[in-house]
């Protein structure tokens, strides 16, 4: 965006919404003499991070959220307190109303930054005061959600609605340049918070609207050109894993978008990808076979995208179970020897544990009911799907809601326990079939959820599956509320994360709340936490309001 | 986008720009745990009130991004002229033939003013084998190419997904005889449940009306107090962090839950029981034979 459209796009809004912009342009003119804030590329790490910085959506490259940091801590959680708060103003989300924070604030150099949907804020991180704020003028694409930027150097990466890959300056908000990276009209769409692996900027995709494939691609940090694409399925018959699909038609048309950010060992040199769900969507009839590589964990080789291994977590899949849950990377002793492993919640409801050196199976287990949609697993620890829990015509009920076991919000695993933490909605769904036809096409159906439903935090034993504690939030059924947004977990003893339109605190030992307080909404993205002069502050985003909270506010 | 939505719909004369404040009281579907669907119909268990189709039909085309809106009318006029002129080779529904499936077609998704499908369907395509359809106006290859945007529209937006008004399976008597065996020591099928067949007509609407029939009324409760005394009252609010009650002389009273003991009685037990025994077969016979009890 050229600044002439920029200030075009500005005036449009003060004639709306008064002359609040104009106040942020005038911020903006002054942030523009101010060096633009730099992450050193050391600060990018498997298992750690600087306290001073969040580099990354997860913070580190592993995806555990857990943050050595412990000012705020079991004993003093009580006196946390609001020490600013951010609420977005004047930007309305097209069909869809007042904006919902979902990315992960990136901090660098004492600026937040963070998105919704073709917006990019950066923010004082010390008084929460805007420096810029980026406003992309979409044209079409799916504005379901934005997960965050992605920063390499100065440069700040954001991807919009319609496919636009864009490289903004970090210190002034001011464009550099823009690539097209997906096709919006035929229903692409680009949420992710891109992922920095050396100097290839990693971006997904998403969008299963129109049965397209997906792909993850690898960009230059400077030029923004192609370095390497992968797709989500075989290209052509006769490649390995076309064998799971009936036909060349059904294969490029078969989904699993990429649409979360993955994770990076880079001992191993591995980046490990969920993939979206199967195309069409609810209808399995022209795609017989299990349909790799959707619903899967991929491991790729970042600097070529060759696959190294797989993990398909739903074959098959005619529920709309996207396999995208950060599969989240840690290191354990198993039978004395040590171990570097990856486990997912999957939206399917199953709980997953690999070997992340050779994607060797170690734990499949459901973790909220009995996952009924499967009968057992295959030799590669894959569940089964059963045919007789397809969607059909007349429903097929499922003891998965309908937005699956679980869903985007950040999980996170803590050494200090050895647990994994998923926010989980349990309860049962009907599957419907809507197009018989086949050919069918797009989602071809849909599901009802909310049946006995309930909305819990789960710790799982990452070592056997076992459900070690649950607390099932008292809200959360039928009337909504409930556990929201992803989870933070300390070396403070600390586990922070949503419920009931609250931050609060759990002791991660056993699930006993230590302390909460009151939102304007649902906390809505996964909360993440940093120290500033020598002040820990944790951040937690809740609908339109970015909210900063340290000892007793100060 | 906002700006260039408006604008387009104005034109269209579908939304003009009043409108919008409307669109923008609706909020996401859900915050945070989840991804918002677009499955109007089966939100609400019920079909919504036909006035408020057009609306929630907006939501979905406009969040998903789906471009203009196909003309309705010229879409009408093009299906018979597509049916005669292009459905032997396209397929029915354009999905393919022994020509390529046009709903899926990277030319016709590109294709906002309807000039490159006119221009194939005056040029055709030789290589392919496709002959020229010089016969048809302008008009004409404008009514097909609607006709196409139209069948995008019906596939890719989700939000216009109807479920099925009539049932494909299920067996009256062995319904009857599994609600005799599992239904029948709470609900009666002249008493409480008499006409459920006419005011749930939709089967997709039965049938999860018998899964889980949650009322989203006030909630009955006891709350033991501190001090240890019980009150009963509405549920005004309960979560993990505080419960108020509103007692029948109109007073709420606030507890840190932890504090209190909060009796909700629990009217779906015998639902929840039956949730994880029902085959299909199940639930399809039940809502096959409570169908029938008008």
């Amino acid at each position: 965006m050229t600044p002439k459209t920029l200030l075009t796009s500005r005036t449009l809004r003060t004639a709306l919404f008064g002359a609040l912009t104009a106040a942020s342009l005038s911020i903006a003119a002054f942030a523009q003499e101010a060096p633009s804030p730099s992450l050193d590329p050391k600060a990018l790490t498997l298992f750690s991070k600087p306290a001073d910085v969040w580099p990354t959506y997860n913070g580190d490259y592993s995806g555990r959220r857990y943050i050595s940091l412990d000012q705020v801590n079991q004993k003093n959680v009580a006196d946390l307190k609001v020490k600013w708060k951010y609420k977005i103003e004047g930007v309305t989300i097209r069909g869809s109303g007042n904006p919902t924070i979902k990315s992960t604030p990136l901090m660098v150099g004492g600026v937040l930054y963070f998105t919704v949907p073709d917006h990019v804020f950066a923010v004082d991180a010390r008084t929460g005061k805007e420096r810029w704020h980026y406003d992309f003028e979409d044209h079409g694409g799916h504005v379901l959600g934005q997960r965050g930027v992605g920063m390499y150097g100065k440069w700040i990466y954001f991807l919009t609605p319609d496919g636009w890959f864009i490289s903004l300056d970090s210190g002034t908000g001011k464009e550099r340049w823009r690539k097209k990276v997906a096709d919006e009209k035929l229903q692409y769409f680009t949420t992710m918070a891109a992922v920095i692996v050396k100097n290839h900027i990693i971006i997904g995709v998403g969008g299963d609207a129109m049965d397209v494939r997906g792909y993850l691609e690898s960009r230059n940090p400077e030029t923004g050109e192609l370095q390497w694409r992968w797709w989500s399925e075989p290209r052509k018959m006769g490649d390995p894993g076309s064998e799971t699909w009936p036909t060349q038609a059904a294969m490029d048309h078969g989904g699993g978008m990429t649409w979360m950010p993955g994770t990076y060992d880079p001992e191993l040199n591995l980046i490990y990808w969920g993939t979206g769900n199967t195309n069409p969507v609810y209808a399995g009839q022209s795609r017989k076979g299990a349909n790799l590589y959707t619903d899967s964990i991929v491991a790729l080789d970042p600097d070529s995208g060759k696959m190294k291994w797989y993990f398909q977590g739903s074959p098959h899949d005619t529920h709309d179970w996207d396999n995208v849950e950060t599969p989240i990377l840690f290191d354990t002793t198993i039978d004395g020897k040590p171990r570097k492993l990856l486990a997912q919640a999957a939206r399917c409801g199953y709980f997953f544990v690999l070997d992340r050196e050779t994607g060797k199976n170690l734990v499949s287990k459901p973790f909220t009911l009995t996952a009924n949609w499967s009968m057992g697993l295959d030799k590669r620890g894959q569940p089964i799907p059963n045919p007789d829990k397809d969607p059909k015509v007349d429903g097929s009920m499922v003891d998965v809601p309908a937005n699956g076991a679980t869903n985007w919000p950040a999980p996170s695993y803590s050494p200090q326990t050895g647990l994994f933490y998923v926010n989980a909605s349990e309860g049962y769904s009907i599957a419907w079939l809507y197009d018989t036809s086949k050919d069918p096409q797009g989602y071809a159906g849909g599901a009802s959820g909310r049946i006995d439903s309930k909305s819990s935090l789960i710790a799982l034993d990452t070592k056997t599956g076992d459900v070690r504690w649950k607390h099932v939030a008292k809200s959360g059924g039928e009337e909504g509320g409930g556990m929201t947004g992803g989870i933070l977990t300390t070396s403070g003893g600390l586990l922070f994360t949503g419920d009931s339109n609250r931050l609060a605190a759990f002791d991660p030992a056993n699930g006993k709340i230590l302390w909460s307080s009151k939102l304007e909404s649902a906390v809505s993205n996964g909360p993440s936490t940093w120290e500033l002069d020598g002040t820990q502050n944790v951040i937690v985003g809740a609908g339109d309001t970015l909210y900063s909270f340290t000892l007793d506010g100060k | 986008m906002t700006r260039t939505r408006a604008i387009l719909l104005s034109v269209t004369g579908l939304l003009c720009f009043s409108a919008l404040p409307d669109a923008l009281h609706l909020a996401p579907v859900l915050v945070g745990a989840q991804e918002p669907e677009y499955h109007p119909q089966q939100l609400t268990q019920q079909a919504p009130p036909p006035a408020r189709r057009p609306r929630r039909r907006m939501d979905s085309h406009t969040a998903l991004g789906l471009g203009r809106l196909p003309d309705a009318e010229a879409a009408k006029r093009g299906e018979p002229l597509y049916n005669q002129n292009c459905l032997a080779c396209h397929g029915e529904g354009a999905r393919g033939g022994i020509g390529p499936n046009l709903v899926r077609s990277v030319l016709v998704l590109h294709d906002d003013d309807d000039s490159e499908i006119a221009k194939v369907i005056r040029g055709g395509r030789p290589q392919a084998g496709m002959p020229p359809f010089t016969e048809l106006t302008e008009q004409q290859q404008h009514d097909i190419a609607e006709y196409l945007h139209q069948l995008v529209e019906l596939a890719a937006n989700r939000g216009l997904y109807k479920g099925s008004e009539t049932m494909t399976s299920g067996n009256v008597d062995k319904g009857k005889a599994f609600f005799a065996a599992n239904c029948a020591s709470c609900h009666s099928v002249t008493g409480d449940l008499a006409g459920i067949g006419t005011k749930y007509s939709q089967p997709s609407a039965l049938i999860m009306r018998i899964a889980w029939p949650a009322d989203h009324g006030p909630v009955t409760a006891t709350v033991t107090t501190p001090a240890g005394q019980k009150v009963t009252g509405t549920l005004e609010h309960y979560d993990d962090f505080e419960t108020t009650l509103k007692t029948d002389d109109g007073k709420t009273s606030t507890w840190s839950t932890d504090s209190v003991h909060v009796e909700v009685p629990d009217k779906l037990a015998g639902h929840r029981a039956l949730l994880p025994r029902y085959s299909d077969d199940n639930l399809h016979d039940l809502t096959r034979y409570l169908l029938t009890i008008k």
